[in-house]
């Protein structure tokens, strides 16, 4: 792995989502990068963020691109933006679904692996109303 | 200027006898005899800069084919690098480097492992923050921008399906392509569903081929075969975002880069506008990707594309034909290598029962994010 990449993944083994954030333009980027992509800087720091998203886009993957993943379909990809971190849009998957009720701007949440797992992987559900 | 004097293409199949590098020699060979040149005749070989190295070497192809070569560039990677290639041959030959370069490509996409998917593990931030969500396969990537251009511009299936049904109604006149089962629109409702929204009708074919062309100076090219095909303008531009983000994370999704720039370089080399095109031979991997294609090159303005399908036509017929052979969704995808043979052959009118009456000017994009070409062809 990249090692721009890890401090993510530490992040979601503490169950928390963080990306990373340049201290000298005051802007998010996203995939991580060797310096700021926007300024170059290399005052990079990963900044936590309540996790609380909108979706700006899905799919319902029914083919099996991944043949690891045959089982699994059909299963939701999600593209999340998160209103605290301007500028990053997290690919995952949306659980916990139904596949009629899916819209753009649907209020998601993470859902975060359980600590016996090893799978450093953070997916997403609907925020229910109430 | 230059010229195509040259063009060939192995019949489009989804999995060949012959392997890749059989393909693509067979191709130039085909390229060079439609020129009347010989190998010998060759100094100079252009291709893209990601796949050829890797798979067809330019010394590999100087040595099988004997060519003494002066000149060896190369370009992008797939779509882009097909169609911008002829800047590199044009700066070689000005500059005397070259008098005959040879442009080869070719895919073994339907035969070797993981196809084009594979091709995307080149890309690490995918690998590690997306391949474990499922999110690998270009449909799936295509599906987002999809969705989302649904959601924004009110596009319905149906404006997808349009797209799919013209280019099948364009390959069956043509007769050469991979698929020969009509297709209207029922037929693309019924279509398999991939990953929603786009169907198995959506997507482009997976193929086993090569083609290739031939450049020279106008003054040589009026020696060869055939009419030459004169390179009226060449655009090339690409924007800083990684092939890891561009399906995610561009600040305007919908809007492909690079496609603005490269389209004002080349009309402004060709000296033309839009409106002077008789037909656009367009980088199809998806119908969503050559729709926002007809509207960011400026066919129409953004959001409208729909409209202008709908209302216009894009088949033979229509009032801007795309895709006379079929395009990827139905002659072949070998990235855009049957798009510029098939300009050549429209501008030569050697297109057969898919010829358009007597057209003067085409354009062939390439699509490669985040670079993008565009290639002028005047007859």
């Amino acid at each position: 792995m990249q090692p721009e990449f890890e401090r993510f993944f530490d992040a979601v083994r503490g169950s928390r989502l963080a990306f990373p954030y340049c201290t000298a333009c005051g802007r998010y980027h996203w995939y991580p990068m060797k310096r700021c992509p926007h300024c170059r800087s290399n005052d990079i720091e990963w900044r936590p963020v309540s996790g609380r998203g909108q979706l700006y886009s899905w799919t319902v993957v029914r083919h099996p691109f991944d043949p690891a993943l045959a089982e699994a379909l059909p299963y939701v990809v999600a593209l999340v933006e998160f209103p605290d971190a301007p500028g990053i849009r997290l690919v995952s998957n949306l659980v916990d679904i139904d596949l009629d009720r899916l819209h753009i701007g649907m209020a998601v949440e993470p859902v975060y692996p359980d600590t016996a797992s090893n799978e450093p992987v953070v997916r997403f559900r609907p925020i229910t109303q109430g | 200027m230059i010229a195509i004097v040259g063009v060939g293409e192995t019949a489009p199949t989804r999995r060949s006898e012959k392997d890749i590098r059989a393909l693509t020699v067979e191709a130039a060979l085909s390229a060079l005899e439609d020129a009347g040149l010989a190998p010998s005749d060759v100094d100079g070989i252009v291709t893209d800069a990601g796949i050829m190295p890797t798979t067809v070497p330019h010394e590999w192809m100087a040595a099988q084919l004997g060519i003494d070569a002066h000149f060896s560039a190369a370009l992008s990677y797939g779509g882009t690098g097909i169609v911008a290639a002829p800047l590199l041959a044009e700066m070689a030959i000005r500059q005397g480097l070259a008098e005959v370069v040879l442009f080869y490509f070719g895919v073994d996409w339907g035969s070797r492992p993981g196809g084009p998917y594979a091709f995307h593990h080149i890309y690490p931030a995918k690998m590690t923050f997306e391949k474990p969500y499922g999110f690998s396969g270009q449909p799936s990537y295509f599906a987002l921008w999809a969705r989302r251009y649904m959601h924004e511009y009110g596009l319905q299936e149906e404006d997808l399906g349009r797209i799919a049904v013209a280019q099948r109604e364009n390959a069956l006149r043509h007769g050469g392509g991979q698929v020969s089962t009509p297709l209207e629109l029922p037929d693309y409702f019924n279509s398999r569903m991939i990953s929603d929204p786009l169907r198995a009708a959506d997507c482009c074919l997976i193929t086993d081929g090569a083609g290739a062309y031939i450049m020279t100076s106008m003054e040589r090219a009026r020696d060869c075969r055939k009419k030459p095909v004169e390179v009226r303008g060449v655009g090339y531009a690409s924007e800083p975002i990684t092939g890891d983000d561009i399906f995610t994370q561009k600040s305007d999704l919908l809007r492909l880069p690079g496609v603005a720039r490269a389209t004002s370089q080349a009309l402004r080399a060709a000296d033309i506008t839009l409106n002077d095109v008789d037909f656009a031979e367009i980088y199809d991997c998806f119908t969503i990707s050559c729709l926002m294609q007809i509207e960011d090159l400026g066919f129409c303005g953004k959001g409208e594309a729909a409209a202008f399908i709908r209302e216009k036509g894009i088949s033979i017929n229509g009032g801007l034909p795309v895709n006379t052979h079929g395009g990827f969704l139905s002659y072949s995808y070998r990235l855009g290598i049957e798009h510029v043979v098939e300009a050549v052959r429209q501008l030569r009118g050697e297109a057969g029962e898919a010829q358009l009456a007597d057209p003067k000017l085409g354009i062939v994009t390439g699509l490669s994010v985040p670079d993008y070409g565009l290639l002028v062809l005047g007859a």
